[in-house]
């Protein structure tokens, strides 16, 4: 096997709304567990402006990332 | 070289004085990071409301943000649904700082915060729709980004792309004032006046009713009509362009072929070429050798023209552009002005002279041939109507035409920039 014929691994940048929302996600559930083992106590008046900030960012990234 | 350096400075985070209001810290932010600069107008606004936080953040941001140069990076803006995504992002992201900092208690009052906030957005959206709006698109796409030389298709992508644009300015009015009147309607809940507006605002929603009910029908009819008058205008530019398109390229080959009808090789070069065009003209293709900037292509149409009738034809151009739509017309009708000039300019040397700037495009064609009167040219002669003057007026332009008999003949092609 030739040089040319070897097959290389093709390394793709990662998505950056993926990524965005992941890390939203990941906050979101880290938020629900404290609330559920009762380290705290999560209320709607904290839980919407998670919730809007996380929806938000994800699009953010979403626009900025499309562009067009 | 201009490129890169623009590219650089939009990476830096600089105040943008000559697109600001105020210090151009928002134009400058919204510049580094390629959003639309009402959003973050928006966000400073809603911040200050807040508790007066956008204001204090203003005023450091005007001292600590060095000044930056006047050239903008505009075209970095998003623009479709990509710059609908940024805007409810952004939307979101400052309502929830706005949750934040109501349950931290740094809160003026729901009645003013709130309306504030309505009004400040729907504001932004109707300023920004009265200023005609940052991410409109150019009028036709250029010849670079979307290949096509399907002269037919420019008047229905053009009337395509205007009835976008005013669905989406209709859109974006029509949200700008529901959030107004939403505002309107939450301060007055929050002042409780509410209660002594509603007799006034129930006569002002029957008399809108009664209204609608017996002028409906007009309204319809006359949209209809509106509609059904466009539809025929499109239609009629479409065979307009179609007819120009024929003229220059069919008919003026059967035109060299009876002329060449002596020299069967000439005759058969001739058809090839122009069955080439046409293949790539049906197939939306661009022509081949079509050039992508104005100078290249009017010396392209100088050449050929130069080589199909044997006249030597001089250009001079200054300032160059990328060809879109609206400029791939004018070098068509240039290219017709210098066939004419070819053919009933007497053998004398064809004089092309171009001038490109920001604002407009000039293409002056001079011959110092025998000249003509233009009012006596009979009705079924297509070319200096249709593939010039037509042509012209069909994207935006203008065409003059100016010649005596034994004066010669110079055509003036100016195409102004779209507002």
């Amino acid at each position: 096997m030739t040089t040319s014929d070897a097959t290389w691994p093709v390394t793709r940048s990662p998505d950056p709304t993926s990524v965005v929302a992941g890390i939203a996600v990941l906050a979101l559930g880290v938020l629900l567990l404290l609330d559920a083992s009762s380290t705290l106590e999560l209320s709607f008046g904290v839980l919407a402006p998670v919730a809007c900030a996380a929806t938000g960012a994800i699009l953010l990234a979403s626009g900025m990332t499309r562009r067009r | 070289m201009t490129t890169s350096s623009g590219s650089a400075s939009a990476q830096t985070l600089r105040r943008d004085r000559d697109a600001g209001w105020i210090g151009g810290v928002a134009a400058g932010i919204a510049r580094r990071f390629g959003i639309d600069p009402s959003l973050v107008r928006l966000a400073f606004v809603v911040a200050a409301a807040a508790g007066g936080f956008g204001l204090g953040a203003y005023l450091l941001a005007w001292i600590l943000i060095p000044s930056g140069e006047s050239a903008s990076a505009r075209s970095r803006l998003p623009t479709g649904r990509a710059a609908v995504e940024v805007a409810i992002g952004t939307g979101l992201l400052l309502l929830a700082a706005l949750l934040t900092f109501r349950e931290l208690g740094i809160w003026f009052s729901d009645a003013i915060v709130w309306p504030l906030v309505l009004i400040a957005s729907g504001g932004a959206l109707l300023w920004r729709q009265s200023l005609g709006g940052l991410a409109e698109l150019p009028s036709a796409p250029s010849a670079r980004e979307q290949p096509r030389a399907s002269t037919p298709r420019t008047a229905a992508e053009v009337a395509v792309a205007e009835s976008r644009r005013a669905a989406a300015a209709i859109s974006r009015t029509g949200i700008g004032i529901a959030l107004v009147i939403a505002a309107g309607f939450v301060f007055l809940q929050a002042t409780g006046a509410l209660g002594a507006a509603r007799d006034v605002l129930l006569a002002l929603v029957a008399t809108v009713v009664v209204l609608s009910v017996i002028f409906a029908p007009w309204v319809v009819r006359l949209v209809r009509s509106l509609t059904h008058e466009r539809t025929q205008r499109i239609r009629s530019q479409e065979r307009a362009e179609m007819a120009a398109h024929l003229h220059d390229s069919v008919l003026q080959t059967l035109a060299m072929v009876q002329r060449s009808a002596g020299d069967p090789n000439e005759v058969a070069a001739i058809a090839r070429r122009q069955e080439r065009e046409l293949r790539a003209w049906l197939a939306g293709r661009p022509a081949p050798g079509q050039a992508a900037r104005l100078a290249a292509a009017l010396e392209a149409a100088a050449a050929d023209v130069e080589e199909l009738y044997g006249v030597p034809v001089e250009v001079v151009v200054v300032g160059d552009r990328e060809l879109d739509g609206d400029h791939e017309a004018i070098v068509a009708a240039a290219r017709e002005a210098m066939t004419n000039a070819a053919k009933f300019g007497g053998g004398s040397t064809v004089d092309v002279y171009a001038e490109s700037g920001a604002e407009r495009t000039q293409v002056f064609v001079r011959d110092r041939g025998p000249g003509f009167d233009p009012a006596a040219v009979p009705g079924d002669r297509r070319g200096m109507r249709d593939s010039i003057v037509g042509r012209m007026q069909r994207h935006g332009g203008r065409a003059r035409v100016g010649s005596a008999p034994g004066g010669g003949t110079e055509v003036e092609l100016v195409l102004e920039k779209r507002q």
